[in-house]
């Protein structure tokens, strides 16, 4: 089926396709004509946060071309980000767990662990001796870990205060300078804080 | 709400969507001169109001603005376009003497009753802060449009201009984004009644109280957040200058806005607004719900930049006022790369 929405301002192409594509039999195939940019996009991401298969291409006059496929493409869901984190902040205060050498092996080691968690924490924050996880070493374990946590998508705030006390601003390896009000209302706004 | 009229099924944009781009702007206005030694705010800085110096206690205040209907009601359609002119006065840090109507009256399908309902809702709100209509104009059109020229007073040494930010500061906005979608929504008949009075009460509520509470607080600079979207204004806020860092997860968005644009329920206006300015922001972690930042917004909240040591105290006397969307959604950096970014 083809649906002509060409000169047809928003949300007129969105609510034409939504009723096209209530109306169709699964298994079948909808095009639509639209000719903005803006109908484009909106078509788009109707179709595509709908579940639907849906492509654009652009054709002739400034127009574009949209399939959008109901029922056997398979739907590739992206992951929000409910699904890959849990609503945790962990709130770290020290570079060690505990005292001595024993505890900066653990923190090493329990980083790293959670890196193979399903669900990650959506954030660290590190203030006070913490910050030193964030400026260690490149070569240093704990950088590894830390980065490989930030490329999973984990946020990673170190304190900006906490950086110039221990004059290590300029050695920061690993996710950004927090302020004050970001970390309070990280802290107070999620679900859950973890301290270790 | 008497949505009888069904004043937005007649115009092909809603509110502040219907405004000409950024970049057609510009374009038309960049040869207009306005300097004069007594213009103390003009074009040049792409500010919400012009100031005119009278003497040392005094400069005048103006500004002007229409949009076509945003809802049905006609008295409220009035009371919002009240809102959104007289807006610009108040982030100024003015305060609103007089205003002159200014009506494009769609004659074919209204009756005479609607138009009359539109302009008391306008004096309502006029009123509201201690203002008074004290004339206007009307021309018959093919679509519906209401606004007005507005005229106010503030100290000169006292002028809150939009583009001069300290770096250090955060940002407060004291209204929810989304509006924009959620008008273009109920032009479509898609939204529930009680969504479209807490969208209107939303639009109607005037940035008096908002700014007479900034004036008590240690603030660099003020805008509001009307046609080019909450990065359109911030983006004359940096002037270039500075670097607007934003917090995606503290900016304060309604549901219903975010759930209509996975729909795809955007207004052309927000992509006008997006291609005009992507080039200006660094996007550290994209966001579903991005193009919400540039949303053409109708009679958008204040965007203030407070010292750290008193957006606490600002934000919560704000809420403390009902001002209760109020969020500190960004901070004031040396400039870097680009001067928006958001994370």
């Amino acid at each position: 089926m083809k649906l002509d929405c060409s000169g047809l301002a928003c949300p007129e192409p969105v609510l034409q396709t939504k009723k096209a594509l209530e109306a169709l039999p699964n298994d079948s195939v909808l095009e639509v004509v639209v000719s903005s940019i803006a109908s484009k996009e909106n078509v788009l991401r109707f179709a595509q946060n709908g579940g639907f298969d849906a492509r654009a291409e652009d054709v002739a006059e400034g127009k574009s071309l949209i399939t959008i496929v109901k029922g056997f493409a398979c739907n590739v869901v992206e992951n929000s980000d409910n699904e890959k984190f849990l609503d945790k902040t962990l709130f770290l205060k020290s570079d060690k767990v505990g005292e001595g050498e024993l505890g900066a092996k653990l923190i090493v080691g329990f980083l790293k662990s959670t890196l193979e968690l399903p669900k990650l924490p959506k954030r660290i924050i590190c203030v006070n001796q913490a910050v030193l996880l964030t400026t260690a070493e490149e070569s240093a374990p704990i950088t590894e870990v830390l980065k490989a946590l930030e490329a999973k998508g984990v946020e990673i705030y170190s304190c900006g205060v906490c950086l110039e006390f221990f004059g290590v601003t300029d050695k920061l390896k690993v996710g950004k300078i927090g302020n004050a009000f970001g970390t309070i209302e990280m802290l107070f706004g999620g679900e859950g804080t973890i301290s270790l | 709400m008497n949505n009888e009229a069904k004043l937005t099924k007649y115009v092909k944009a809603a509110g502040c969507a219907a405004k000409l781009g950024p970049g057609d702007l510009t374009e038309a206005i960049g040869g207009l001169s306005c300097t004069h030694e007594n213009v103390l705010v003009g074009m040049d800085t792409s500010d919400d109001a012009s100031v005119y110096y009278l003497d040392e206690e005094r400069a005048l205040v103006q500004t002007v603005d229409i949009i076509t209907p945003v809802v049905d009601d006609p008295y409220v359609y009035g009371q919002i376009a009240a809102a959104n002119s007289l807006s610009d006065v108040f982030s100024m840090g003015g305060e609103v003497a007089t205003a002159m109507n200014i009506v494009g009256f769609d004659g074919c399908h209204h009756p005479r009753s609607v138009l009359k309902e539109i302009l008391a809702g306008g004096q309502s709100k006029v009123a509201e802060c201690g203002g008074i209509i004290i004339g206007g104009h009307t021309i018959e059109a093919p679509e519906m449009t209401y606004g007005m020229s507005v005229t106010g007073f503030v100290h000169p040494q006292k002028i809150y201009r939009n583009n001069t930010p300290r770096i250090g500061d955060v940002l407060i906005l004291t209204k929810p984004l989304g509006m924009g979608i959620l008008t273009t929504a109920i032009k479509a008949d898609m939204l529930e009644e009680k969504v479209v009075e807490k969208v209107a009460s939303i639009l109607s509520t005037l940035n008096h109280k908002a700014s007479q509470i900034m004036r008590k607080y240690d603030v660099s600079a003020c805008t509001d957040v009307t046609g080019f979207g909450l990065f359109g204004h911030a983006s004359e806020m940096s002037f270039n200058r500075v670097t607007i860092a934003f917090e995606m997860h503290n900016i304060p968005i309604l549901e219903e806005a975010r759930a209509l644009a996975d729909m795809g329920i955007i207004p052309a206006g927000a992509y006008n607004n997006k291609s005009y300015l992507s080039s200006k922001v660094e996007v550290k972690i994209a966001h579903k719900d991005e193009i919400i930042l540039y949303d053409a917004q109708t009679s958008g909240g204040l965007l203030i930049a407070v010292s750290q040591d008193d957006a606490l105290k600002l934000l919560q006397h704000l809420k403390d006022e009902g001002l209760t969307y109020s969020a500190i959604i960004a901070e004031i950096l040396p400039l870097g790369e680009k001067p928006l970014l958001y994370r």
